[in-house]
């Protein structure tokens, strides 16, 4: 009798695992039964009527700021769309890509994610919009085209910024006169960088500079300095674009000089910023920092004090900047998707509708909607208005053909960098061998 | 009708027969087994030998996975700093267990207490918000630091020197000595009053019969928490991950957050996959030459 008792239990037990693993199939079944279509998934409305509710998936990564605007406005889209209901998730940078890739493993990409210059990786995953811009899906006639082109690769509109930005240095003009430093100008160069960062730390006792992005200004934007249409990853991305391994050495040098004179914080100090918020900039432990221009509205208000955007230093002053203009971010369509016309939908609303863009506030990026951007204008405070100014400024500089998009193995390229750098800090290679190094290990990954 | 009776019948044997039943018991823990351990374990084998990168189909490359290892400058500095990590924070973490859990053997209310509180640490340590702690805690302007400049001392900048930065992660795990300090002091109840009371009439000091009575009776359960504690040091990952991410120069890039770097950071599946098999084997060899060395210093009472 205790067998039999036990038997009914742990089969039970197995029965309640075995639908734990299965619970799409039976609501699978009931689409069926309701309109024929699997391709949705729907539920039944529990105030009586059958309406079918169409459900997508959202993800992100970025700053409270960010989600805390983009939830408020899946709400309101969801309230002006009662049959759509959106599962929203964020996630800072890292956590967000570790979740991507296993949910590219397992065939589940969220209906609409965000992707930023790595989305070749992810290309085989994406729906490209071509095709909802043609039937008027998403809007675009007030897109400008110059931004539309962000976004666009190999003929294919991959998708649309949610915003555009640029490199930039924030930097504290008090503290630069406290030093008697020279201010940037739109042309300075790495020489008045180092300079600054030096009077800076000799007069105040504080860092001169707090974390640049070593690969953007040493590597791809250094590289890129050198001369027009010169780029670290070809254009085609199947190779590098350079071949002498003489231009990365001025930075790994100069970054050495600056560590070792303290006007830059060594490797440890930098591991202790943790993000806008903790910047030795906000804190008022150093002069200038290294940011995207979106992001700089929200270093600003943590930092409390008047900031300013200076241009990334170039090599030459009347070399080529390196800079330009590029997505800082899209939302895309997945291929996974069972709702992709949905998807577009709410792309459209996001990117054209002005009461959800007042709530973003142009937070991702410059909005690329003209009159978006118009709208945001009027209300900008200073900040704003000085950032949407130096996007323009930058857009203007005479560029060659900037390669935007992330090569294959660039992570792991730009890592080994970095350790470079440690190694050129610690002297264990010189800033020639260190240059010549990661030339050789570049290249290495396109054989 | 009796046809039916002698089904009824043979199913009521098969059901109250035993072996069904204990399948049945085991089936949860044989499910669990095979879905998240052997098949993934044997499917990494497949992808250590393809170019897997989660996206793309993989394509079948033989053993270039493994022969790339050697020459990975940042895999074998991986392997020598895991080694470093685990030959200095097992012997410290066991011997410091040791000890705690020795002195509170002796007879006093509070022991329950003070072991509950020493055994705090392992319960929480391996999570993220620990590792958050220690981060602050060493961090240039922390804790620590402003008791070594209290005492006179100047400040170290324990994550920005390559020297100096393993020293935080490992006072983290010896830190975390509670599970194995429970396990001696259970072994320690275990050893025979009678042996101390004949050594303490023989004239046998505190010291002596420490090494002559406690540590050979105790031997077992060191071999025992000696092998645990290896194995889970080589798979240190979290305080890496965390506080120092590997840096700086790679002087904490741990064998297991090298792996994971690879895998979902560098989306080189196959690559991750043949290291994982590589720290197997190397994790098998010195389990193997524990066990081989445990015949010299493992003192079996029943053997004897």
């Amino acid at each position: 009798m205790k067998k039999v008792v036990a038997l009914i239990l742990s089969s039970a037990m197995i029965l309640g695992l075995a639908s734990c693993g299965a619970p799409k199939s039976s609501s699978d079944s009931t689409v069926n039964q309701a309109d024929g279509s699997a391709d949705v998934t729907t539920a039944v409305n529990t105030s009586g009527g059958s309406e079918e509710v169409v459900k997508i998936r959202v993800a992100w990564w970025g700053s409270q700021t960010r989600h805390d605007a983009t939830v408020k406005v899946i709400e309101m889209y969801e309230e002006q769309n009662p049959n759509v209901d959106i599962e929203y998730e964020f996630y800072d940078f890292e956590g967000y890509l570790t979740k991507l890739n296993t949910l590219v493993a397992s065939n589940t990409v969220w209906d609409v994610f965000q992707l930023g210059g790595n989305f070749p990786t992810y290309m085989n995953k994406i729906v490209t919009v071509d095709e909802y811009i043609a039937d008027g899906t998403i809007d675009v006639s007030n897109a400008s085209e110059s931004f539309l082109k962000t976004t666009n690769w190999n003929g294919q509109q991959i998708a649309l910024a949610s915003g555009v930005n640029t490199w930039g240095i924030t930097y504290d003009p008090a503290i630069f006169a406290a030093a008697e430093a020279a201010e940037p100008t739109e042309n300075w160069t790495w020489e008045d960088y180092k300079k600054a960062c030096l009077i800076i730390h000799e007069k105040l006792g504080i860092y001169g500079s707090s974390k640049m992005d070593d690969f953007v200004s040493g590597a791809t934007m250094g590289v890129a300095q050198e001369g027009f249409g010169v780029n670290f990853f070809a254009l085609s991305n199947d190779k590098l674009g350079f071949d002498d391994p003489g231009m990365l050495v001025d930075y790994f040098q100069m970054r050495k000089d600056l560590v070792d004179a303290g006007a830059y914080p060594d490797p440890g100090a930098i591991a202790e910023i943790k993000d806008i918020e903790g910047d030795y900039l906000v804190k008022g432990e150093a002069a200038m920092t290294f940011v995207g221009s979106n992001q700089m509205p929200t270093m600003a208000a943590a930092a409390g004090r008047e900031l300013k955007l200076a241009t990334i230093p170039r090599k030459k002053a009347d070399g080529p900047s390196g800079a330009t203009i590029q997505s800082s971010q899209m939302f895309c369509i997945s291929k996974d998707s069972k709702a992709p016309d949905e998807a577009a939908k709410f792309i459209n609303y996001f990117l054209n509708d002005e009461e959800a863009n007042r709530i973003l506030n142009g937070e991702r990026g410059v909005p690329i909607m003209s009159n978006i951007r118009e709208m945001l204008l009027v209300d900008a405070d200073e900040v704003k208005r000085n950032m949407y100014e130096y996007v323009d400024l930058v857009g203007s500089f005479k560029i060659g053909d900037v390669n935007l998009i992330d090569a294959k193995g660039k992570t792991e390229i730009e890592d080994q960098y970095k350790l470079y750098m440690d190694q050129v800090i610690y002297e264990e290679k010189t800033p020639t061998e260190a240059a010549q190094a990661i030339y050789d290990f570049a290249a290495n990954k396109f054989q | 009708m009796n046809k039916s009776k002698s089904t009824k019948r043979s199913m009521r044997s098969i059901i109250n027969n035993d072996i069904t039943v204990g399948y049945l018991f085991a089936a949860p823990f044989i499910i669990g087994f095979l879905g998240f351990t052997i098949i993934p374990m044997l499917t990494s084998v497949y992808y250590s030998l393809t170019d897997y990168n989660l996206v793309i189909k993989e394509q079948w490359v033989g053993f270039s996975n493994y022969f790339r290892l050697f020459s990975d400058e940042r895999f074998l500095k991986s392997v020598r700093v895991t080694l470093i990590y685990v030959f200095t924070s097992v012997p410290l973490k066991l011997a410091f267990a040791l000890i705690v859990a020795y002195l509170l053997t002796r007879k006093s209310n509070m022991v329950s207490f003070y072991r509950t509180i020493y055994y705090l640490p392992s319960l929480i340590g391996g999570s993220i918000a620990v590792a958050i702690v220690w981060k602050e805690l060493f961090a240039t302007k922390g804790l620590i630091n402003s008791i070594i400049v209290q005492l006179g001392g100047t400040k170290v900048s324990w994550f920005g020197d390559q020297k100096f930065a393993m020293i935080p992660l490992i006072i983290m795990s010896v830190w975390q000595f509670g599970s194995s300090m429970i396990i001696f002091a259970a072994g320690l109840k275990e050893i025979p009053a009678t042996y101390y009371e004949a050594a303490k009439i023989d004239g046998a000091g505190k010291l002596q019969s420490f090494i002559k009575i406690t540590l050979p009776c105790l031997s077992p359960i060191i071999l025992y928490n000696l092998v645990m504690q290896t194995i889970s040091a080589f798979m240190a990952f979290t305080q890496a991950f965390v506080i120092t991410k590997g840096g700086p120069n790679d002087a904490t890039n741990f064998y297991a957050l090298y792996v994971y770097n690879q895998a979902f950071k560098y989306y080189d599946m196959g690559y991750a996959s043949a290291m994982s098999w590589v720290m197997l084997m190397v994790m098998s060899v010195i389990t193997f030459i524990i066990f081989k060395t445990s015949n010299f210093w493992v003192f079996e009472e029943a053997g004897s």
